[in-house]
């Protein structure tokens, strides 16, 4: 039977992005969900990840990133951990979507598609750690299928 | 990420093969700020085969695009995946590049 919980730490610098996207097609795909879901909650996850390192640390340090995913319920849920400066990416103002490319800003696109592919996205500061649950509801049209022989 | 680039009448093509995030970004942006600075006005950027954007690669398109409308150039992208284009959309981005079903159809704008 397929687990339905996954952890893993992932250090804090760009390259870990393939371990991210290793751990959740791994993780993904055992449990069904289709690869449209699979590349949605990856993107979310990086832009959150990419953030966290680009931004959250203020020493030279190598840091470590906690992150844990599970099934439950037709939901995933992510769970992020990092023990960088507070940071809390929910108040982060949505770029202006309407604008012309001469206006166009990059700034708190990552943020923003990271919110959009997820159903809720809570931040809490406990401990002196950054803690990000991210829920996704996947449809029931993506159930694990167990494969019949014969 | 692999990036073929071709020459197609004039028109500077990169096919993109893989997947284009922070950690792949760089090299992407050094190669079509290349073709820009050799004085390419024409570029058509093939999704066929790219299986990932993050907003890192967004930024490069945008750049690149800015770059060569200052240059009086034009930037076609062609051929995405619909969770690619999905991405463009959130992002408000498909109002202001031109984004194409087909390589011919690209070509065919120059």
């Amino acid at each position: 039977m397929a687990k339905n919980k996954v952890s893993f730490k992932l250090k804090s610098k760009l390259s870990e992005l393939d371990t991210l996207c290793q751990h959740l097609e791994r993780f993904g795909q055992s449990i069904g969900l289709s690869p449209k879901c699979i590349f949605e909650a990856n993107l979310a996850l990086d832009e959150l990840f990419t953030n966290i390192i680009t931004y959250g640390f203020d020493d030279k340090k190598e840091h470590t990133i906690e992150v844990t995913i599970s099934h439950q319920n037709n939901k995933l849920i992510f769970n992020i951990e990092d023990d960088g400066i507070p940071f809390n990416p929910t108040k982060v103002d949505t770029p202006d979507l309407e604008c012309t490319i001469e206006e166009c800003k990059i700034g708190g696109l990552g943020i923003h598609l990271a919110k959009n592919l997820m159903d809720e996205v809570c931040y809490q500061r406990c401990k002196k750690k950054n803690i990000l649950t991210l829920k996704k509801n996947i449809k029931e049209a993506e159930p694990a299928k167990k494969r019949m022989k014969g | 990420m692999e990036i073929i680039e071709e020459n197609q009448s004039g028109i500077n093509i990169f096919k993109l093969n893989g997947r284009l995030d922070s950690n792949t970004s760089q090299g992407f942006e050094k190669k079509i700020f290349q073709a820009i600075d050799d004085g390419s006005k024409s570029m058509i950027i093939d999704f066929k085969d790219l299986e990932y954007i993050s907003s890192a690669g967004l930024r490069v398109i945008l750049k690149a695009t800015k770059a060569l409308k200052r240059e009086e150039g034009k930037m076609m992208l062609c051929d995405m995946q619909d969770y690619v284009k999905e991405v463009f959309e959130i992002a408000g981005f498909d109002s202001f590049l031109r984004i194409v079903g087909t390589m011919d159809d690209a070509i065919q704008s120059f």
